[in-house]
């Protein structure tokens, strides 16, 4: 079977992300981009089945600006088998990638198509939903779980209290919330070999998909505010600590 | 400016959220309330059906709780009629052809003003709009999910023998987390009881999910949940980014932690140097007591 990833590349989850001067975006400087986690998640679950039947294809996708193919060539040393570019340097809108994103599939005709439950530098939610609808597939969301049998997979959703289970005919999509292990780390042989793979690419312009779709227009970005300065409580017992914080924490804070 | 407000159900009473949004909706002019009827949530059922609605009544605006089916929901119906979508947001106002929300971004670690055009979905976090006072309870329009549009089938729930009554993550006022520091699931009941007795939710960092002592679903952070409660506690947790990514707007953080240096003291309003087994019991008595005499 053929499993498809659309992934983003987004700064790290270590960044301490900082706002540009002009307070519309964030400051370009010492960010280091990385897949987003979910989509890691999404790649890890993937390779998880193709770990137990090896004639599982991998392939990852992403629609974005020429410095995201290193975020394909990492999902290729993790051990995914194939990656493609679609390059947009300008932000394309959310609901054009998803266009874009059903063109690619609909050329490479995967069985699985496993998104991010979210990208973390836009923390919509969207574009998985959306490619779902664009392809008219159903799709469900949040999984942290693929079974796959003939010709349908069912998708374990976590919710409130524990997992919804739902089986969707293939080809289907899911969102993916977390894999069953931690993403894996690329092997020494994952890296020499992802350094050989030819990473196609195709601009944008030549999908021939309609651009046309609303945009998100960012007024400003703050960063959230300032937090330190509490107190520390630290001498004497357990007991002469506990009652000194409950103290506190009704008549200062007043929150008991 | 008309709002359509899609409302949720837990049990038999209308979400927290729903509520919240429904006022919101009242002050920004017309409002519909509609809640949609089907056994359980499915994305093309309920996406369906609540097309149909939207494209019938032409709300400039379509409000719904960014619980976990009401973003799921909000993002596929928003895809369907070509209409902006921002998902989670913490604060609405409208203004000259479009919705100005406040949203996080890049994993919470940045706040955005956004300029949303309409026709637009926005799902808003539960809690974010705060509710003066309840009044009465808003009439709700009920629509049937389109069972004709559904192509997945329901297999079964798989329930988790766990937190069982406490408050939902997300909704609680109070959160007592555990971390690493707490050393194995066979202690958490030093967690469990201090949220009992603060009436809060439980939650976890992500090495404590990792390592399987808790269910995913307790996680709090950059991948887990993102939690606003007035008080955060946080147990032998060391404050990675990307755990304050889930907490720093809290209203206020509590955190125990043995080392002097834990990154967590810096954002901690109340930071407690202590060994948890030692303290986390005896301030489980504190607030008891403190309990019993107010
Ligand atoms: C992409 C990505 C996403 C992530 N998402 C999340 C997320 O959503 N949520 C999250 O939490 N993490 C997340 N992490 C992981 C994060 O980086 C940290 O590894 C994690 O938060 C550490 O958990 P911890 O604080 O419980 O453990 P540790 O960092 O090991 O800290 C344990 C703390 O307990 C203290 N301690 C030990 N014994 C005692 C004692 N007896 N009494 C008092 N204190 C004690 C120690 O001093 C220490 O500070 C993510 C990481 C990555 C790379
Ligand atoms: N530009 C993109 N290229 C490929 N996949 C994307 C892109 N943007 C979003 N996705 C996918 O959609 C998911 C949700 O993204 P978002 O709607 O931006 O939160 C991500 O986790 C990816 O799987």
């Amino acid at each position: 079977m053929k499993i498809l990833i659309p992934l983003k590349q987004v700064p790290d989850s270590t960044v301490r992300v900082k706002v540009a001067p002009d307070g519309k975006r964030i400051a370009a400087d010492g960010i280091t981009w990385s897949i987003s986690p979910y989509d890691e998640y999404a790649i890890e679950m993937a390779l998880e089945r193709k770990d137990s039947d090896p004639s599982t294809i991998v392939a990852v996708v992403t629609v974005g600006p020429a410095r995201s193919r290193d975020a394909l060539r990492q999902a290729l040393a993790m051990g995914c088998d194939e990656a493609s570019l679609v390059l947009a340097e300008e932000e394309v809108a959310p609901l054009a990638v998803a266009r874009a994103l059903a063109k690619v599939v609909q050329d490479a005709k995967p069985d699985l198509v496993l998104c991010g439950k979210q990208a973390s530098d836009d923390d919509q939610g969207f574009v998985g939903p959306a490619l779902a609808e664009v392809l008219g597939w159903a799709h469900v969301s949040t999984i942290t779980k693929v079974v796959v049998s003939e010709g349908a997979a069912e998708l374990w959703r976590e919710v409130e209290g524990g997992h919804e289970v739902w089986k969707a005919t293939l080809p289907a999509l899911a969102t993916v919330h977390k894999s069953e292990k931690e993403p894996r780390y690329p092997s020494l042989p994952g890296i020499m070999k992802a350094k050989k793979k030819e990473i196609p690419e195709r601009p944008f312009a030549s999908l021939g998909i309609d651009a046309n779709a609303p945009k998100l227009e960012i007024v400003s970005l703050e960063p959230p505010p300032a937090r330190g300065g509490g107190k520390i409580l630290k001498d004497g017992d357990a007991k002469a600590l506990a009652e000194r914080l409950a103290t506190s924490l009704r008549d200062e804070a007043k929150v008991l | 400016m008309r709002t359509l407000v899609v409302a949720e159900r837990k049990a038999s009473d209308l979400r927290r959220v729903s509520l919240e949004i429904a006022a919101k909706a009242k002050e920004l002019g017309d409002v519909g309330v509609v809640e949609i009827k089907g056994e359980r949530y499915s994305p093309l059922a309920y996406t369906t059906a609540l097309a149909k609605k939207i494209e019938a009544d032409k709300p400039d605006l379509v409000l719904i709780g960014a619980t976990l089916n009401g973003r799921d929901l909000a993002a596929r119906v928003a895809a369907r009629l070509g209409h902006a979508y921002a998902a989670d947001v913490t604060a609405v106002a409208v203004g000259s052809g479009a919705a100005l929300v406040d949203r996080p971004m890049y994993a919470g670690k940045v706040r955005a003003k956004v300029r949303v055009p309409l026709p637009a979905v926005v799902s808003v976090r539960p809690g974010a709009l705060p509710l003066k006072d309840a009044g009465p309870t808003p009439q709700t329009e009920a629509i049937d999910a389109d069972a004709s549009a559904e192509k997945l089938q329901f297999v079964k729930f798989a329930e988790v023998a766990s937190s069982g009554k406490r408050v939902s993550l997300a909704e609680a006022r109070v959160v007592v987390s555990g971390g690493r520091g707490l050393k194995g699931p066979e202690n958490w009941h030093l967690v469990e009881d201090l949220a009992d007795a603060l009436g809060g939710a439980v939650g976890a960092s992500r090495a404590v999910t990792d390592a399987g002592w808790r269910p995913n679903e307790e996680q709090v952070g950059q991948t887990g949940k993102t939690v606003t409660p007035d008080l955060y506690v946080a147990l032998g947790i060391s404050g990675a980014i990307q755990h304050l990514a889930g907490m720093t707007s809290s209203k206020v953080i509590v955190a125990v932690n043995k080392d002097p240096d834990a990154d967590i003291f810096k954002i901690a309003d109340y930071g407690v140097v202590a060994d948890v087994f030692e303290f986390v019991p005896a301030f489980t008595e504190a607030v008891k007591k403190q309990r019993a005499s107010s």
